[in-house]
């Protein structure tokens, strides 16, 4: 494996992100070698603007999203920077946006218009509702999309109400597929010349394709999925108390069931033939649920899982973050990676996959606003004598 | 089939929710997706062929056999073709090597060893098709000490820090109302696979995708864990709140709807949308004192909630919601899966269609989540049913004829249903 060599080093991706979904997708471009420019006006990026979090002011989403690309201050509303955007236009692949309502369609840059002049690029619109629809210029956030894609109906337990996702779940679901859908737009470009076009991304939609499972157990079946109760709050609905935590155990087969039994020292349970049956272990829970969780109790996480895991049995700990971060298995799969030039050393999450010949990086911390002017200047537009730098703006 | 992967072909070994999603988004882009699946072990998702007929199928005429008509499975492969081979026996596997000739890539997600035992490793494969792509989406992933721990989302929603940031804010970390880490892995997946096809398509080289779920999880979580390495504050659940924001929940409202009572959920990030919450509300929450700014409306979040509750509850959900949103403010109703299935809007944009099953007949559900102005996904074929394409498969890529496939389905190496 050469780690010089990129899947994505021939892109160049124009970013127009405002959301953390879109900067998500242009972030695994980056990842994936891209040459990824921010657009970005005198204020930054919006998720520069985010709550901070840190004590010099800065935030996650511009630590973790801004990362591996380039920036170019631009001010698009001046002719000269019209002009220029339209010059990296003529430059890139792909050209990805998620301001509502358009930000290219104010500037005159509809996809339409564009595809006149560059008829091989692909622009990608990721937006919390899609285009053109009566929802799009509606506000939204993961909880609105939660809400409104079925996840929050069948989340958390009835008798407290519904639940969203966790943290920006609509947001990173949504990046990746936009990033796929991007990249299989490309593809067609470079197989028939003139074939570029528009790729039209929700956030909804992406969370409904998510939800098609419980959505269709709902019309075949007439019953429509909802939330468990309180009551059912046991193994089967997800992690139980164990002496230091929390733990999922599954017990759908037979020999999950046998050999988790032998494990927790319940050999009665083990043995008795009629609870290898899965809907004979549905019908009578009262028989060994209750004591599967208490023996279950008396253990640690780490214990359990080991003693599960060698006899195969499907099984895992609730970790935490700091538990994460520390995760042998993790550390040794090289998951867990530093920026190069960072001196605080900040361990940041990785590669969402590995590719064996043309490795995910992270290589470069978030610029700062216009930290790439001369560069892209040079290297994109060659043609530096047009291009004058004032004051960190073109 | 029609869409910007027309043209590319994946022999997949895919199977429940995660590599089945993964290679139906190829599958609805366009690709042709011809899925192996093994009679001796039926897809986890079509169920036991013992397994009693839902009390709704039986009321189908058509639906004769419980392994075709699950939902599970005919959610999450749309646009597939399926075949059927028994790869215990030496004809299987050299049916199967000879279909790989004919693939771009290959995609699986069993255990790590499985592909090695099967004869099927990156390797081998790349003896057959020397530029094939393979996607392996385990759980967590080819090496480590954990590389051969079984996992399914339940246990890896708990073990990528998922189930820890859902919950209600009690402490009590939760699964989600299905394996959702499933789907994560599945958008990884096919993302993945792209960009190895991309790679590809410019050098003539194929590679190997390693996705571990426990790491495209994790990395769907990013924010939290770098929340972490920085403050060494551990990230927990917060409920239906926001770090920073409120108000930002789910309130209750008028009516019920079929299955429950209706709620909406009501977000406000900057003080223009609080001041337009209030405005709506025509309560004076804009000069308590307590509410004046975010700072505290934060501190008075559970006072806060209690009096946007104690108001919505009497509220129309959709109204208000279409109300809220036309005034800037964050807002959506909670909806089930019926309404979701009858939103106007998926409908419209072609994201919820009607497809006509073999066995299930008319039915609504989930298509494509994505719209491509030039190579539109326009028809999207229902599920397979098991093995219902391996003769056209074999007879259009393998030139078999009609005779040679009567004989594999009488020696048990391909055909229907629970192999005799």
């Amino acid at each position: 494996m050469n780690q010089s060599i990129k899947a994505l080093d021939d892109l160049i991706v124009l970013d127009l992100s405002t959301s953390i979904a879109a900067a998500w997708c242009t972030r695994l471009f980056a990842d994936f070698g891209a040459n990824v420019v921010m657009i970005e006006s005198p204020d930054g990026n919006p998720l520069r603007r985010a709550e901070p979090n840190n004590s010099d002011g800065s935030n996650q989403f511009t630590d973790h999203l801004l990362s591996n690309k380039k920036s170019l201050q631009l001010d698009l509303e001046s002719i000269n920077g019209r002009n220029l955007f339209i010059d990296l236009i003529a430059k890139c692949d792909v050209l990805v946006e998620s301001a509502v309502p358009s930000q290219l369609e104010k500037y005159d840059l509809g996809f339409d218009t564009l595809h006149d002049s560059f008829p091989d690029l692909v622009v990608l619109s990721l937006t919390p509702y899609g285009r053109s629809n009566e929802y799009s210029l509606a506000p939204a956030n993961s909880l609105a999309i939660a809400a409104r894609s079925g996840w929050a109906s069948i989340n958390g337990f009835e008798e407290k109400g519904p639940l969203s996702t966790s943290s920006n779940q609509s947001a990173y679901c949504s990046g990746v597929l936009a990033y796929g859908a991007a990249l299989a737009a490309v593809s067609r470009t470079k197989e028939e010349s003139g074939s570029g076009q528009y790729v039209d991304i929700s956030e909804f939609e992406v969370m409904v394709s998510n939800f098609a499972p419980p959505a269709l157990s709902s019309e075949y079946n007439g019953n429509i999925a909802k939330q468990k109760s309180i009551h059912e709050t046991n193994l089967l609905a997800g992690p139980v108390s164990v002496q230091d935590g929390h733990f999922a155990l599954t017990l759908s087969r037979a020999h999950f069931f046998r050999d988790a039994m032998m494990v927790l020292g319940l050999e009665d349970l083990a043995e008795n033939l009629d609870l290898h049956e899965m809907w004979y272990r549905m019908a009578h829970k009262d028989l060994w649920m209750g004591r599967v969780q208490d023996a279950m109790s008396e253990w640690t996480r780490e214990k359990l899982f080991d003693e599960l895991a060698l006899r195969r049995v499907v099984a895992g700990p609730v970790l935490k973050m700091n538990e994460l971060v520390e995760n042998v298995h993790l550390r040794e799969r090289g998951f867990w990676n530093f920026l190069k030039d960072d001196h605080l050393q900040i361990l940041r999450p990785g590669a969402p996959f590995k590719l064996s010949e043309t490795p995910w990086a992270l290589e470069h911390a978030a610029p700062n606003i216009g930290q790439h002017n001369e560069e892209i200047a040079h290297m994109i537009l060659q043609s530096s004598a047009t291009v004058q730098s004032r004051d960190g703006e073109i | 089939m029609t869409g910007p992967l027309k043209g590319i072909r994946g022999v997949v070994l895919t199977q429940a929710w995660a590599g089945s999603y993964c290679t139906e988004l190829f599958a609805m882009a366009g690709a042709d997706i011809v899925q192996l699946e093994v009679r001796k072990r039926p897809d986890s998702w079509r169920g036991m062929y013992t397994a009693p007929m839902s009390k709704s199928m039986t009321e189908i005429s058509t639906a004769r056999h419980v392994w075709n008509v699950n939902p599970n499975f005919n959610a999450v492969n749309l646009g597939k073709r399926s075949f059927t081979l028994d790869l215990s026996r030496d004809k299987g596997v050299e049916i199967f090597k000879s279909l790989v000739k004919h693939a771009d890539f290959v995609a699986e997600n069993f255990s790590p060893r499985v592909m090695g035992n099967l004869g099927f490793s990156y390797e081998e494969l790349c003896e057959i098709k020397p530029d094939i792509i393979l996607a392996s989406l385990s759980a967590y992933g080819h090496d480590g000490p954990w590389c051969n721990v079984p996992g399914i989302g339940g246990t890896i929603e708990p073990t990528s820090g998922m189930s820890a940031l859902l919950g209600y804010g009690d402490g009590v970390p939760l699964n989600s109302g299905v394996m959702y880490p499933d789907a994560v892995a599945g958008l990884y997946g096919f993302s993945g696979l792209l960009t190895a096809l991309h790679y590809r398509n410019r050098t003539g080289k194929g590679q190997f995708v390693d996705l571990s779920m426990q790491e495209a999880n994790l990395a769907n979580i990013g924010e939290a864990a770098l929340e972490y390495t920085q403050t060494k504050q551990i990230p927990n659940a917060l409920g239906n709140r926001h770090k920073i924001y409120a108000p930002h929940g789910i309130f209750p409202c008028a009516d019920s709807v079929e299955g429950g009572k209706k709620w909406i959920a009501i977000a406000t990030e900057t003080n223009a949308q609080w001041l337009a919450l209030c405005d709506i509300s025509g309560k004076s929450w804009a000069n308590n004192s307590k509410f004046i700014d975010n700072v505290l409306r934060k501190e008075n979040e559970e006072e806060l909630n209690q009096a946007i509750s104690f108001w919505t509850v009497g509220q129309d959900r959709d109204v208000l919601s279409t109300f809220l949103n036309s005034k800037g403010v964050i807002a959506a109703p909670v909806l089930n899966a019926k309404e979701v299935l009858n939103d106007p809007v998926l409908r419209s944009r072609g994201v919820i269609i009607e497809l006509d099953h073999p066995e299930v007949g008319k039915a609504s559900q989930v298509g494509a989540p994505f719209h491509f102005s030039k190579d539109k996904i326009s028809v999207v074929r229902p599920s397979p049913l098991q093995g219902e394409h391996s003769f056209e498969i074999f007879s259009e890529l393998l030139g078999m004829d009609r005779d040679e496939y009567e004989k594999l389905v009488t020696e048990n190496i391909s055909g229907e249903g629970p192999p005799e």
